[in-house]
């Protein structure tokens, strides 16, 4: 573009010279002189029209660009948990001005969320405007029943590729005819439509930022889409939550969830460390390929120095450096270039006297050079996003939580860190903004979920790991991001509220998460899981193991129960006949269970999926989903199959809050400028509305309701 | 594919080895001949580069009414046409086009003669002497003109190459020493400047984190043992020349570093850096601007040729 203008100047100024050079010919005297001068007259008209001709096209271009086509404009933002209750309360208090001129307008109504409400569940009801007997997405982990229970990561899947050629220690595929092989592929396992391929056909301009549940990108067919994934975005380790790597003068060598945890020993002043990268898939024998940095520092200044690959930075403790960049060199046969894998990162100097403590972020996938990495449809989408706004965080899970859970981070750190995200978020909005002309804009936002999972606490309980002044002084912060995030609104409502359909949305509420309720050890206990000293299903031989033979029903996943399905599962044992006796008897025994600290029901709804889902998918659901009560959530062991001594016990994570309870605990918002017409407006119901205001048929397939006027 | 496997490991590792070993003996060679080229180039770029610097600063004070864009072009453009100056007087312009007449003869010949097997070899012949002579009449203007070329290059790298810090943006310098830790380094304060990060230790240098603060041109003065040494530093948003390296004498970065005076040769300094961002322009920025000069000059110099009657 830049290029286009850049000729269209020199070509302009080369006529405007052409011009004079014509007058000064034209004042000759003589015959042929007049003669030329008439011509060169011609000449003079024919560049005036030109240039005329250039200008109206250029001019009417530019028109056509700006107002005479635009079509219709829905925006949406997406407040990944935000929550009714809050909000209602925050803007009766006038805390929510923008918000509440919305409710105020007929335009708010909390939003039914999906059976179970976890956020990939719930953003793919969004997406294909259906229930999860569509989607195919029932919780963040499915199981395997051809090898029984053997769990997976839901909403993506990567198939390993082909071989290739075994030369000295290397596999080199050779995707090119006769060998064709085949590459490593992670591909998106959500079924169904997503309903911007309806208006990506229609030819409306589509623009998604963050979207969960959407990688890798679905592809626009009609080059009217453009997508940056979101949740469910690996890093360059692979990793889908982001792992860090934290090193420590005095740690022990290990593997965390959510990282790595290393050692770090200076001789003097001066220390080595060994950055972990990206898997080197094309050796026989795989490893990480590592980046070597070499650390130096000043315990009486307070600050370190880093060096890698010719790169040095300095920091003092307690400060963040910028995004950095990470070249891991994958090494090939000596008869083919190397292959590389670019990775950012930023460094977290902790600590530098008494404990030198050093925090490095997940490496993620550099945006400005993603090299072959899809994070984004069309691929270049995200490069030019990066030219214009430099680093920014590419996994799915921005926001840290892990380090605060493993105590690497302290809450104040975790804010600090999860504010850094919001910031960079915010600059990538007003992108969004400024390259949005019409069609959808779609934004999404982590902080309301990930700053509330860790800091929300709405409960008279006492709070299991923070006293309740921290408590109350945390879950002021989500108050604070709730009115900042109301801030964000007025400024939408402001550029856009005249001219489009505004829909500020979430796909869920919250709810402290106080007890945890191990759904597996209630199993056993009640005698569908044995034998009675089984400790997890996934054991399958020598002490403690599941006993597949006489087992009925275990429990996956944070809301999952599953039958011992006789012709489904590998070893299961239960006849298709004696199912439905069998998920009623659980079904109403569950809703029976009681906390036996203070008496309180734990489960509020226990849903039967082949009652409320509809779809070719449904026969992979699980059979029944747990809803819990507020306060109450499966507990962490159980989500993983391990079954503990005791059934429900406190959650003492810094994880403190939660959403994955019955769906009509934790309904979601939606607000917009255009009153809202439906009594109980669902999620389902999001896709049709948006297709319908962008003057787009929805399909017959979607089973949503129209709710705006 | 085993053997075919082997055969390419091996060819490849031999080519990497006769690689290297090129590159080897040609480094070789640029370090014998820099023996004697370094003291004379050294010396006439002492006295060059001021003159250089005053003739940088008054033409870019000219263009500087223009975008940077339109500098580069305008010099690029009047670039084209010196050289093409140059190469006429410097260049036998007679014998050039005796050779190019010749070339023509012969090749005419070669076709018009092609069942004669005499002639056809005698025209060959002729043919190569010819080229050969065209060559070496091209050679010496190239070679008179390629030192000033450089010279003006250089000061067109310090404008385009690298732009000035910002007020408020922060940057890394690096003074490089033979043992670091064996001397005694600060950086005084200075008005306009804020040291985020003070001195740290490398295995070759010592680094600072500072900040701009206001726009100017400032002289960083640093303490080594009981040393002053200044580097300057230039912080505001126009196109402004940029002093990357401050070094001791070595024609090379005298080359590439024009402006400042070069470090005593009895300093334990050997050179010190400042990390100033690469300018960001797809024309006349990092890398590109050597691009654009290329093309507009040799663009000019082409259509301008036959205009200023000179053969080439
Ligand atoms: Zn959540």
């Amino acid at each position: 573009m830049k290029l286009m203008i850049f000729i269209h100047a020199t070509v302009s100024s080369m006529r405007v010279r052409g011009l004079h050079a014509c007058r000064d010919t034209a004042q000759a005297p003589d015959k042929s002189g007049l003669h030329f001068a008439l011509g060169s007259f011609k000449m003079k008209l024919f560049n005036v029209a030109i240039m005329a001709l250039l200008m109206t096209v250029a001019v009417s271009c530019r028109e056509a660009h700006t107002s005479s086509s635009l079509g219709p404009r829905v925006v949406v933002v997406g407040f990944d948990g935000m929550d009714p209750r809050l909000c209602v309360r925050l803007m009766d208090e006038g805390k929510l001005p923008n918000l509440a001129k919305m409710r105020d307008a007929g335009g708010f109504k909390p939003l039914g969320t999906s059976i179970p409400p976890q956020s990939p569940v719930a953003w793919s009801n969004f997406i294909t405007g259906a229930n999860p007997g569509v989607h195919g997405i029932f919780d963040f982990v499915h199981r395997d029943p051809s090898r029984q229970c053997a769990p997976y990561y839901s909403a993506a899947e990567t198939v390993e590729g082909d071989l290739g050629w075994e030369v000295e220690d290397f596999n080199v595929p050779l995707n090119f005819w006769p060998f064709n092989h085949q590459p490593t592929q992670t591909l998106l396992r959500r079924e169904g439509t997503p309903f911007w391929d309806y208006l990506d056909e229609a030819g409306v301009n589509v623009h998604i930022y963050d979207i969960p549940a959407n990688y890798p990108p679905s592809k626009s067919k009609h080059g009217h889409m453009c997508c940056l994934s979101g949740m469910g975005t690996p890093d360059l380790l692979g990793s889908l939550g982001g792992d860090s790597q934290f090193f420590g003068e005095g740690e022990r060598s290990r593997t965390v969830a959510g990282g790595y945890i290393e050692p770090i020993t200076f001789s003097g002043d001066k220390a080595k460390i060994r950055l972990l990268g990206p898997e080197h898939t094309f050796l026989q024998l795989p490893e990480r390929v590592t980046i070597d940095v070499t650390v130096y520092r000043d315990i009486k200044q307070k600050s370190a120095r880093l060096e890698w690959q010719g790169q040095t930075i300095l920091l003092k403790e307690g400060e963040w450096s910028d995004w950095c960049r990470l070249d891991y060199e994958l090494r090939m046969p000596p008869f083919m270039p190397a292959s590389h894998a670019k990775g950012i990162c930023r460094f977290y100097l902790q600590q530098v006297s008494d404990r030198f403590r050093l925090y490095v972020t997940p490496i993620n996938i550099d945006p400005s050079d993603p090299a072959g990495q899809v994070i984004s449809e069309p691929e270049d989408f995200i490069t030019d996003i990066s030219d214009a706004l430099g680093l920014f965080y590419t996994t799915g899970f921005q926001e840290d939580h892990k380090a605060l859970s493993n105590k690497i981070f302290a809450d104040h750190e975790y804010h600090e860190q999860a504010d850094y995200v919001l910031e960079e978020r915010l600059t990538l909005f007003d992108y969004a903004k400024q390259t949005y002309d019409d069609g959808l804009l779609f934004f999404y936002f982590s902080s309301t979920d990930l700053q509330a999972h860790m800091f929300w606490w709405d409960s008279d309980k006492k709070h299991p790991i923070r006293s309740p002044e921290m408590a109350k002084k945390y879950h002021q912060v989500v108050e604070d991001l709730y009115q900042r995030m109301d801030g964000v609104v007025g400024q939408v409502l402001e550029e856009y509220g005249e001219t489009a359909t505004v829909l500020v949305m979430s796909d869920h509420g919250f709810s402290t998460f106080r007890r945890q309720f191990n759904l597996n050890t209630w199993l056993r206990q009640e005698g569908y899981i044995l034998p009675a000293d089984c400790k997890s299903i996934l054991r399958v031989s020598g002490k403690g193991s599941v006993d597949w033979s006489r087992t009925t029903a275990y429990g996956l996943g944070l809301n999952g129960l599953y039958i011992n399905l006789q012709g489904r599962e590998k070893f299961g044992i239960v006849t298709r006949r004696k199912r439905d006796a069998m998920l009623e008897e659980i079904r109403e025994k569950l809703l029976k269970v009681r906390d036996p600290e203070d008496g309180h029901l734990i489960v509020k709804e226990v849903y039967r999926t082949d009652e409320v889902y509809h779809g070719p998918m449904t026969g992979d659901a699980p059979d029944l989903i747990v809803g819990y009560y507020r306060e109450y959530r499966a507990s962490w062991s159980t989500s993983l199959g391990d079954i503990s001594d005791v059934m429900v016990s406190d959650n003492t994570e810094a994880w403190s809050a939660d959403h994955c309870m019955a769906a009509d605990e934790v309904p979601g918002v939606v607000f917009s400028n255009k009153p809202i017409l439906s009594a109980a407006p669902q999620l389902i119901d999001l896709a049709p509305t948006i297709l319908q205001a962008l003057q787009v048929s929805p399909p017959a397939l979607m089973k949503g309701k129209i709710y705006l006027k | 594919m085993d053997t075919l496997g082997k055969i390419l490991v091996d060819g490849a590792l031999a080519a990497w080895w006769l690689y290297e070993a090129i590159i080897a003996v040609l480094m070789a060679g640029f370090s014998a001949l820099n023996v004697v080229l370094d003291p004379v180039l050294s010396t006439v770029l002492r006295v060059l580069n001021p003159i250089a610097n005053i003739a940088g600063d008054v033409v870019y004070g000219m263009v500087s009414v223009l975008s940077p864009a339109w500098g580069l072009v305008i010099i690029s453009a009047i670039t084209g046409v010196v050289m093409l100056f140059l190469f006429k007087y410097t260049s036998n312009q007679t014998a050039i086009v005796a050779s190019k007449d010749a070339i023509k003869a012969n090749l005419l010949a070669l076709k018009l003669y092609k069942d004669e097997l005499r002639v056809t070899f005698l025209s060959q012949w002729r043919l190569l002497l010819a080229i050969a002579r065209l060559q070496w009449h091209m050679f010496k203007p190239v070679a008179i003109v390629i030192f000033p070329m450089l010279v003006g290059l250089s000061q067109m790298g310090i404008r385009y190459q690298w732009r000035a810090l910002r007020s408020g943006e922060q940057a890394y310098v690096h003074m490089y020493l033979d043992e670091p830790l064996s001397h005694e380094v600060a950086l005084e304060p200075v008005q306009g400047v804020s040291v985020e990060v003070p001195a740290m230790a490398g295995e070759q240098d010592y680094a600072w984190r500072i900040r701009a603060t206001e726009s100017g041109r400032f002289a960083l003065k640093f303490l080594v043992d009981s040393e002053m040494i200044e580097k300057e530093l230039v912080v505001g948003d126009k196109l402004e020349r940029v002093s990357v390296e401050r070094a001791g004498a070595n024609w090379v970065t005298q080359l590439f570093h024009p402006i400042e005076p070069l470090l005593p040769s009895s300093s334990p300094v050997s050179r010190i850096e400042i990390k100033y961002p690469d300018r960001e322009s797809w024309f006349y920025g990092s890398n590109y601007w050597v691009l654009t000069f290329f093309v507009i000059s040799m663009l000019v110099a082409l259509v301008l040729a036959p205009v200023f009657k000179v053969k080439f």
